[in-house]
């Protein structure tokens, strides 16, 4: 009982409850009385107490009366009964005498400041009355060249009163270690490396040293920080799907910076160089900005009006002529709901056909399958929020800190305290170094090494059997198919030392709480789906799903990829996943949609390239997606592009796959919009518009209402509002949204009428009910078998840090100046093979096509495997990938090509022309 | 403090362990060569190490050009015998090739340098070119004695392996509580300075769980005045490693680490020996007589930093990160070393823990008060008649200490300065009211320390003196605190004005200051340094009164 009694303690002679966040005094007289009642400088709410500036100091009396003490209250914990006098004369001495000596040591010089009006210091100070010092010449840490050699970052050490919170920020949030405190005493002083300059330095350029600095000692080249704006907005980013929230400063009617705010569940002021700085894109000289219809081969400037009626009259003859299944949309999963949901419904209703897709279909299409299999909900099962409550994380195929930095930051941060990290990788990514089992696979085995761990598990007796009989179907027949399997066999094929992999298995099996995430490595690759059932098993016979800290977890590349889906923007399930082969469904859409709906299940992306090429598709519709960039074989791409009749792409930019359109229609970026996006914790999030679309520019939203409207449908202006309210009376698992209850946070779908969201699932039982054991046998994919001969080296691609996939946003920032280029890293001895060294020009080849790349020599990557990523249209790096695909669902293949390298003397162009012969429809 | 880096650094430990690690690369190099593979097999950053190695004195290459070092602590400063030195040193080196090190615990004789890794007595200056030839010089030892009546750190009841082997025999299979109640019993308080009852750290890492614990021996005696710790490792080391296997034992930890300074040479070596000694005669290491338990012990050696000897710096020192001061809690009973539990024991607590152990609990608390119990190490300048370092009994009245012990002064003393450049300054007159107690040294507005004695002569300005504890803590503050850092400082530059004539001294900014520093540090360096200097304006005020204006 006596651990339930309320505890006390007094503020100023006043009684507060000790709550369980009260982790120091500080935080106990903040919860009550707010940010301003005691001063602060090294204090940053998400960093770990410090104890430096002291001016947080109270004095504290263990009984009413009793003696006092100073205290600083940053970290000094709060005891029961105890009297904390947050202001009297000694401390007021106290915390101005300490002012006055940083202000010893400070130009002085606000009105010229950055952070005029938004400086810690300056509201310190005015608050204590203090604005000068009395010391006799002192000497200053002054006229420090400023280091503006950074893209983004800059520091002005004149300025810096050596808090610390940029080191510490550095170290405990993104987990870098970039900056340090050198040197000692007064002479001590920020610094990055090895006193190296910020933009020399290995900054990984997240800018959470400067959104804590509390003066603009390190700042940004956009001066975030500066308040002299006219409006600040907060909304989510559009790269990936982590979902950060950010905050856009306007002035001017021009977004001139971003932030991000402290207080947010995802990202908690966090965010990586994309979100934060990489957004000069949206206002960029190329974006397109008038309609264009290509004539004669030339693209011509067009009305909004012109390019509908053009676009209507050649849609109503391909249907009239070949009916509406000749015609296909493709989404973009960086658009918002309400965006994915009017497209699929244009396509669906207006036009009448379920040839919808989207990009999911070549990123998580697996997952989403692989989980419904065996779960029923093609949807993270837990949350970003539970990596706090797990004790081994296991990372299959995925390079979250490059990928998803946020999320990879976070995770790295509770390796580096010792929790347990399990990596499944060809590759030595920055997790896998840390990692305490790194299963160095060769791609294409995942499969393999997934069966050697629940062998491992099964025969050491380790699985869960209460969770096994209680919540899983189809044991028995697991169990026996799993035992049979040949360790020495899997090992052998996945090229890895079967004990790492059993000793891997036992740690997954007794951490009490293990958390998986998987990326593209497990999906993009010929046994995808297999391998995300698999990993379902290996969750549901250790019982590691339905609670806080555990799960399977995909992380989602794209903003609003998950969302994409979840709205039907796929061809055989519509909004919400119901099956629209199924008659009820039908009646379902067809009340909601008046008209009726489409039964025949559409064709995947692949199937429309295809169909395309044999001139069963005439019309392709694409939203923001650079599929000839980006999709695997681009020659055929290319060819399946040219062999339309109309080709209507939805633009920013005129990308690779824009130059083939017949109509560009210029969209707009996430900046000029409003919406939602979800997350990859199936977190619906606000998208809030920081300035109106760029003159001659139209959402995407309104542009797709348009046309419906054109083709004569009866679908309402475009209001992103109306249509979310659209959504929730069509998706059950958005039934309790409305733009009101997302506020700033969000909301975790299902959720309820009332509006409670979830952010575990399965908690009690599955949607299926039981969840379904199922067994696979690994299996040589068909690309290795057919071409390992003639071309031994498997490519496996993925992206950097500082790019986005096809990198038409990210090429047009700053960060181009920091990546310029794809890289093709080479295993030592493939390259002393080939007589390959860092720095040479590789002809990077197989039966697809080739490209000429840059080397990097390196043991990073699994001998046989080479390595790159696909941001540059220069190189085309998908020239080279091949037609594998997964056998469920039609995911391409991309981490599974076999190539070859050759050493060339000198860098010639990949062209993008397809080369007949290479180019055949398998 | 940065948890992730205690951890990666706890991921390889102390067998190979980091510091060591950049000391020797920086040692080494003038260059970043090597830094980079460093960072990486750590996992961090090259900031990590740089951080790191530009915190030390001994690591910077101002300091690694120079041949040979004046001691200037506060003893050899007193006797005016530093700059004779170096000018000597600097005639046969060359002016840019000679430093100064803080203290090189020859205060017995107030004049010391260093050269090329060995300590030498100020009077063997003589034979500086027998030194520069490599020649071994024959070294006189420092007078020690015992004036208790039952000696607890200077007899010799623990002075060869056999003793070693019967005593650790007898203890490791003796119950843990009942060890820790001994220490209890006993009354121990932590000599490092703080106090804390010796028996209950150990109790608490005893009942903290974890599977892995660490035993430190803080052996960075950096306090100008003592030599008492120089004494226990080179003359009772087995004491030392006596202490720290027991507190393994005790506690269930199976390593440990002597951090030592590198000001102290010969305790390196000495205490590399025993150690060695033990390792081979199969008293430390696995499986230790036959028993389940082991134990292994590892040396640090400090690299010129005097804040290394507050224990959450002299952690993070190990650990490889920058010898900041940390905030406490957690307190390193349940997140020490590694973030392991630990106990860090100032040498002279360890040596103490092992004499009550073999005399008996009872014997010691009997000496002194509860709270200022047993015997005590007190060390004497050579401006006392018997230089040297003595074990006294708690409680002894100090006119006796200082008379009948010291055998008192060759030329007029003003006041003593006791317990480091953080104790009082006490006008003989005051030192002679009280006894040998902490309590009674701190009620007086005094800290009685490490029990150091240091003489300032009678025609020694007190303006050069206080200048002297200023300058020494701008240079030692680790910098993180603003009040430390800036306080020390601003401190120094009023004291530099004052000496150089150039300001008089605002004294109502100082006493703010100085009020400041004591209340608004982060740890005892800064916080404490006020204390000689309040002592000083209080007691001998008069004598700066011209340096002085009372109005700012």
């Amino acid at each position: 009982m006596s651990s339930e009694k309320r505890k006390i303690a007094y503020i100023d002679g006043k009684p507060y409850e000790i709550g369980s966040n009260h982790t120091s005094v500080l935080k106990f007289v903040e919860s009550y009385l707010g940010e301003k009642k005691v001063p602060a400088l090294c204090n940053d709410p998400n960093l770990a107490p410090y104890g430096a500036c002291r001016v947080c100091s109270v004095e504290v009396a263990l009984v009413k009366d009793g003696p006092t003490k100073v205290v600083a209250s940053c970290h000094t914990p709060v005891a029961e009964n105890q009297h904390i006098f947050t202001n009297n004369e000694n401390l007021t001495a106290l915390r101005k005498n300490i002012v006055e000596l940083v202000l010893t040591d400070h130009p002085m010089e606000c009105g010229t400041c950055e952070v005029n009006n938004n400086c810690e210091l300056q509201d310190v100070a005015n608050d204590l009355g203090i604005s000068d010092h009395r010391y006799n010449t002192p000497k200053q840490h002054k006229g420090i060249p400023k280091d503006t050699s950074h893209d983004y970052m800059r520091m002005n050490l004149d300025n810096c009163i050596n808090c610390g919170r940029c080191v510490r920020a550095c170290d405990e949030i993104q987990g870098s270690f970039v900056l340090t405190m050198s040197g000692r005493g007064f002479e001590s002083k920020i610094t990055t490396d090895n006193d190296a300059l910020f933009g020399d330095s290995s900054c990984v350029s997240c800018g959470a040293c400067a959104h804590t600095c509390p003066t603009d000692a390190i700042s940004d080249v956009y001066q975030s920080k500066s308040v002299a704006v006219d409006e600040k907005v907060r909304t989510t980013c559009s790269y990936c799907g982590v979902g950060c929230n950010l905050e856009a400063s306007i002035k001017d009617n021009k977004v001139v910076a971003i932030s991000t705010p402290k207080e947010s569940e995802v990202n908690a002021g966090h965010t990586c160089i994309k979100g934060r700085y990489a957004f000069g894109f949206y206002d960029h000289p190329d974006r397109l900005k008038t309609p264009l219809i290509k004539r004669n081969g030339k693209f011509e400037e067009a009305s909004w009006d012109e390019a509908y009626d053009f676009i209507k009259k050649e849609l109503n003859r391909i249907t009239k002529e070949s009916g509406p299944d000749a015609i296909a949309g493709i989404s973009s999963a960086r658009c918002t709901n309400e965006e994915n949901y009017v497209f699929q419904k244009m396509i669906r209703a207006a036009i009448g056909t379920n040839n919808i897709d989207c990009c999911a279909r070549i990123c998580h299409s697996p997952t989403a399958w692989g989980m419904q299999q065996t779960f029923g909900t093609g949807a993270a099962t837990n949350s970003t929020e539970d990596i706090y409550h797990a004790d081994l994380f296991m990372v299959i195929g995925a390079n979250p800190t490059n990928a998803h930095p946020v999320t990879g930051a976070k995770i790295k941060q509770q390796v580096m305290k010792g929790k347990k990290l399990i990596v499944l990788d060809p590759i030595t990514t920055e997790l896998a170094q840390l990692a305490d089992y790194h299963i160095k696979l060769r791609p294409g085995t995942n499969v393999a090494i997934l069966n050697m761990m629940l062998h491992y598990i099964l025969k050491a007796n380790l699985y869960d059997k209460d969770f096994v009989r209680d919540r899983t179907e189809g044991f028995a027949n697991f169990i026996k198919e799993i035992e049979r399997q040949d360790m020495d066999h899997l090992a052998k094929v996945a090229g890895v030392d079967k004990q790492l992999v059993k000793e891997a298995a036992i740690a997954y099996a007794t951490a009490k709480n293990s958390m998986e995430f998987h990326g593209l490595g497990v999906t993009e690759q010929e046994q995808g789906s297999k391998t995300v059932m698999l990993i379902a098993d290996l969750a549901m016979i250790t019982g590691n799903i339905g609670r806080r800290g555990v799960g399977v977890n995909p992380l989602r590349g794209q903003n609003n990829v998950q969302g994409a889906a979840d709205m039907g923007c796929q061809p055989h399930q519509g909004a919400g996943y119901f099956e629209v082969a199924d008659e009820k469904n039908q009646d379902f859409y067809t009340e909601k949609y008046g008209v009726v709906h489409p039964t025949k299940a559409g064709l995947k992306i692949p199937e429309m390239f295809d169909g395309a090429i044999n001139k069963e598709v005439k019309a392709v519709w694409i939203i923001g997606e650079d599929i000839v960039q980006t999709d695997p074989n681009s020659a055929h791409v290319v060819q399946a592009m040219n062999s339309l009749e109309l080709l209507v792409v939805q633009e920013i930019f005129m990308s690779e796959t824009a130059k083939l359109a017949t109509v560009v229609l210029p969209g707009t970026t996430f900046l000029e919009k409003n919406g939602t996006f979800t997350n990859t914790e199936r977190r619906i999030q606000r998208v809030n518009r920081a300035v109106p679309p760029l003159p001659g520019t139209k959402t995407d939203g309104t542009i797709v209402t348009d046309m419906m409207q054109k083709l004569g449908f009866d679908q309402p202006e475009y209001d992103a509002d109306q249509v979310l309210a659209e959504i929730a009376d069509v998706v059950p698992f958005f039934k309790g949204v409305t733009r009101e209850r997302l506020g700033k946070m969000g909301l975790q779908w299902p959720v309820q009428e009332d509006g409670t969201d979830t952010q575990i699932l399965h908690k009690e039982t599955f949607k299926l009910g039981k969840g379904r054991l199922k067994n696979f046998d690994w299996k040589e994919s068909t690309e290795i078998e057919t071409n390992k001969k003639e071309y031994p080296l498997i490519l496996t691609t993925s992206r950097v840090l500082q790019h986005y996939n096809a990198a038409t946003m990210t090429r047009r920032t700053s960060n181009i100046n920091i990546v310029s280029e794809d890289l093709l890293l080479v295993h030592p001895n493939d390259a002393n093979k080939r007589e390959l060294n860092t720095g040479d020009i590789g002809r990077l080849y197989s039966g697809r096509g080739e490209v000429a790349l840059k080397v990097e020599v390196t043991d990073k990557v699994k001998e046989g495997i080479v390595f790159t990523t696909f941001h540059f249209p220069e190189h085309m790096v998908n020239m080279v990938t091949g037609h594998g695909k997964d056998e469920e669902t039609m995911c391409a293949e991309y981490k599974v090509s076999a190539v070859e390298v050759q050493k060339i003397s000198n860098q010639f162009k990949t062209e993008i022309k397809p080369k007949e012969n290479q180019a055949e429809v398998n | 403090m940065s948890k992730n880096i205690s951890n990666l650094s706890g991921r390889i430990g102390l067998k190979n362990n980091l510091f060591e690690k950049i000391s020797e690369r920086s040692l080494k190099s003038s260059n970043a060569d090597g830094i980079k593979e460093i960072a990486k097999e750590y996992h961090m950053g090259v900031s990590t190490i740089h951080g790191a190695e530009s915190f030390y004195e001994f690591l910077r290459p101002s300091h690694r050009e120079k041949k040979a070092f004046v001691c200037n602590g506060s003893a050899c400063m007193c006797a005016g015998t530093q700059e004779p030195l170096k000018k000597k040193l600097q005639e046969k080196l060359g002016d840019d090739k000679v430093g100064e090190m803080f203290c090189l615990g020859h205060c017995y004789e107030n004049k010391a340098f260093h050269y090329d890794g060995e300590n030498y007595a100020g009077n063997d200056i003589d034979k500086i070119d027998q030194i520069i030839k490599g020649e071994d010089i024959a070294q006189e030892k420092f007078f020690s004695k015992s004036y208790a009546s039952t000696s607890f750190l200077m007899d010799d009841k623990l002075s060869n392996l056999d003793q070693f082997k019967e005593l650790l025999k007898k203890f490791i299979d003796t119950d843990k509580q009942e060890i820790t109640k001994s220490l209890l019993d006993s009354n121990l308080t932590g000599r490092g300075g703080a106090g804390f009852p010796a028996g209950m750290k150990w109790d608490f890492c005893r009942k903290a769980p974890s599977e892995k614990k660490y035993v430190i021996c803080n052996a960075d005696e950096g306090d100008s005045g003592a030599f008492s710790d120089r004494y226990l490792l080179e003359d009772q080391p087995l004491k030392v490693l006596f202490g720290m296997i027991i507190c393994g034992y005790v506690i269930g930890s199976d390593e440990g680490v002597l951090y030592i300074r590198g000001e102290y040479p010969k305790s390196i070596e000495a205490i590399n020996g025993a150690i060695n000694s033990l390792k081979k005669a199969g008293l430390l290491g696995e499986n230790i007589l036959g028993t389940k338990f082991s134990f292994d012990l590892n040396i640090c050696i400090g690299q010129g930093a005097y804040i290394c000897g507050e224990e959450t710096a002299l952690i993070a020192s190990i650990e490889g990160r920058r010898a900041e001061v940390d905030v406490r809690p957690p307190f390193p009973v349940t997140e020490g070393l590694y973030k392991k539990p630990t106990v860090v024991n100032n040498v002279e607590t360890l040596a103490a823990a092992t004499g009550i152990l073999i005399n008996g609990a009872d014997k010691f608390s009997a000496i002194g008060n509860k709270k200022s119990a047993g015997t005590k190490l007190v060390c004497f300048d050579s401006f006392f008649n018997n230089p040297g370092v003595y074990e006294v009994e708690m409680g002894t009245p100090m006119k006796k200490v200082l008379n009948d012990i010291g055998g008192g002064f060759k030329e007029p003393i003003k006041a003593l300065q006791i317990g480091g450049p953080l104790g009082g300054v006490i006008p003989i007159t005051e030192v002679e009211k009280l006894n040998l107690d902490f309590q009674e040294f701190t009620a007086a507005g005094f800290m009685l320390g490490h029990a150091s004695i240091v003489s300032i002569p009678k025609d020694f300005p007190m303006v050069e003196y206080i200048h002297h504890l200023f300058e020494f803590s701008a240079e030692e503050s680790c910098g993180k605190c603003f009040p430390g850092r800036l306080g020390s400082y601003r401190g120094k530059e009023m004291f530099d004005q004052a000496k150089n004539k150039t300001a008089k001294i605002p004294l109502k900014l100082l006493n703010e200051l100085l009020v400041t520093m004591q209340k608004g540090c982060l740890c005892a360096l800064c916080g404490a340094i006020p204390t000689p200097i309040m002592n000083i304006l209080k007691y001998f005020g008069d004598e700066m009164k011209d340096d002085m204006v009372k109005d700012n």
